[in-house]
């Protein structure tokens, strides 16, 4: 569970990261204090004002449906302007670019594969019907299980017209991103602009929610294995109050009875641990199939997150091995004598 | 092996209930370094009592035990005076079940700290003490009552005790191997040097021994004819 946790936390961030560095951007501006960055929205006007910024070498907008593709509801659809970096750098591998003023939707490779899509397939996006004319990829997680219409047609099927969800900058070389994000929030009040994983993870509410509701499902798991390991650990040293006798009867220090019935404790967890891992790493990836998440969050299996949890395994061991321990410590050789 | 010298043993005053049952009623009794002493008396006269006592496996209420003069069991590390001074034979023979007959023997070694290669060597040795070197990587489940009663004795023999100390060795055997595994534990002493004391029902114990001391109600009774030990 751990693992499956663990990797999930990181797949968060990496998903993050793909949101964050939407169209190959090196920053983000969201509306500020908002529970959910795709609820952001920002006046259309603003892109000019941030694009004349000498720190910055393009900005362009996007407006981001949650929802909106019928075959697909965790797809996102980006409305983007078809003159801007993001449009632009969609890599087409199969049909066309959209015809202005048409109902026509790139979509993205993963989505096109998940969803059995192709040129001229029909889709239906928040309830209109479109038509597939090309299928594009671009490297990201998000926009490839997506699909992207022309700003002006996403603003009006969201019904906000001259307005975005966020707006993407290119900065000009050797800006400093953090830096420039700082700046930005400082001259455009009420925004906020996102550089890193770690930020968009915090910038709403409902991620953070998400981070620390991990956060208690871990601790709370390391509760529950600790008190299972010392329960059963406890279940052992009374079954087994004969064989204990026995060794305090030949001259066993209560310490070395001890430390033999927590490195056994270390041991079953261990084993329990390397079995965790397997089954953690197998399972994460066939939950988000399951669940059809794996738009927003794939699993990330990394050496530490394997370590972290070995090394969790080893710790439940040891701390739920005392308190057995310390019984041991406490048994009078007779009376464990008379079980043997 | 070498020769252990025995311990001397004094039991002083000493008082033992077990809730609102009187074990032992102001105990007393002297054990010479050496001696052979059979400990006899009818069921709940205390005598297993007295033996845990002597052997720091159960405190006294009241008075005192004191191994060569010393109150070991009250000193630090009473596991160690156990693992140094004593040695315990029971009716049971209380080997553990998934070791062999040499790793059984070894287990007090292991608590010494002895060192894998030598533990080995002593434990071979110890068996063939008690002629059972052949059996040695042979699982009690595959001794006879006798054969591990002798396994258990030679691993009360294994840090060299000065005083030996068997509850009803050969109670639960037959009457041929009970003779044997006496006869093991009397030669023993005879050859270590070791003090014995052995707990039994059986009076024929009482006639191989040096002395025989007999336990009525928590009391010692060294004048006690058989009639009056076994009267109702």
């Amino acid at each position: 569970m751990i693992v499956a946790l663990l990797s999930f936390t990181q797949g968060l961030k990496q998903t993050a990261a793909g949101f964050v560095h939407l169209g190959g951007s090196d920053l983000g501006i969201f509306q500020a204090n908002v529970s959910d960055p795709t609820a952001s929205l920002l006046p259309e006007s603003l892109v000019a004002r941030v694009a004349s910024r000498p720190d910055v070498s393009a900005a362009t907008p996007l407006v981001l449906i949650v929802e909106g593709l019928k075959s697909d509801p965790g797809a996102i659809v980006f409305g983007a302007d078809p003159s801007g970096f993001f449009y632009r750098g969609l890599v087409l591998t199969a049909g066309h670019a959209p015809v202005t003023g048409t109902q026509q939707v790139l979509v993205g490779d993963r989505l096109a594969s998940t969803s059995h899509l192709s040129a001229g397939s029909p889709v239906t996006i928040s309830g209109h019907r479109f038509t597939v004319s090309g299928i594009y990829n671009s490297g990201i997680l998000f926009e490839d299980s997506g699909a992207v219409l022309e700003l002006p047609q996403a603003q009006a099927l969201t019904g906000r017209p001259g307005e975005v969800t966020d707006i993407v900058v290119q900065l000009s070389p050797g800006t400093h991103a953090s830096s420039a994000a700082g700046q930005i929030e400082k001259e455009f009040p009420g925004t906020q602009a996102i550089s890193d994983p770690q930020q968009a993870l915090r910038a709403g509410a409902n991620s953070t929610l998400i981070s620390k509701a991990i956060l208690v499902i871990v601790v709370i798991a390391l509760i529950v294995g600790g008190i299972s390991v010392a329960n059963t650990m406890a279940m052992s040293i009374m079954e087994r109050q004969g064989e204990i006798g026995i060794l305090a009867t030949v001259g066993w220090s209560p310490w070395r009875v001890a430390s033999l019935v927590l490195s056994e404790g270390v041991a079953v967890s261990m084993l329990g641990a390397a079995a965790g891992l397997l089954l953690g790493v197998i399972g994460g990836g066939l939950l988000v199939k399951a669940l059809g998440v794996s738009t927003y969050v794939t699993p990330a299996v990394t050496a530490w997150g394997l370590g972290q949890a070995l090394l969790v395994g080893v710790a439940i061991g040891v701390l739920g091995g005392i308190y057995p321990a310390w019984r041991v410590t406490r048994m009078r050789p007779l009376k464990a004598l008379a079980n043997a | 092996m070498s020769t252990p010298t025995g311990a001397e043993v004094a039991v002083e005053r000493v008082s033992k209930s077990f809730g609102r049952v009187a074990s032992l009623r102001e105990l007393s009794l002297q054990v010479g370094a050496g001696e052979a002493v059979a400990v006899t008396g009818r069921s709940g006269s205390g005598k297993s009592t007295l033996l845990a006592m002597i052997g720091g496996l159960e405190q006294p209420d009241t008075g005192r035990v004191l191994i060569d003069g010393r109150a070991i069991w009250t000193e630090p590390r009473p596991a160690r005076a156990r693992r140094e001074e004593v040695g315990f034979v029971f009716q049971k023979h209380l080997l553990l079940p998934s070791l062999t007959a040499r790793a059984n023997v070894e287990v007090p070694l292991i608590g010494a700290g002895m060192h894998r290669r030598e533990r080995r060597r002593r434990a071979l040795e110890l068996l063939a003490e008690v002629a059972l070197q052949d059996r040695a990587e042979h699982r009690p489940a595959e001794l006879s009552g006798g054969e591990s009663q002798r396994v258990a004795v030679a691993r009360a023999l294994a840090n060299e005790p000065k005083l030996l100390l068997a509850d009803e060795p050969t109670g639960a055997l037959d009457s041929a191997t009970s003779v044997r595994v006496l006869d093991l534990l009397l030669r023993l002493r005879d050859q270590l040097g070791m003090t014995l004391i052995i707990v039994s029902h059986d009076r024929s114990v009482g006639n191989r021994t040096d002395r025989t001391v007999t336990l009525i109600d928590g009391r010692v009774e060294p004048e006690c004819s058989d009639v009056e030990l076994y009267k109702g």
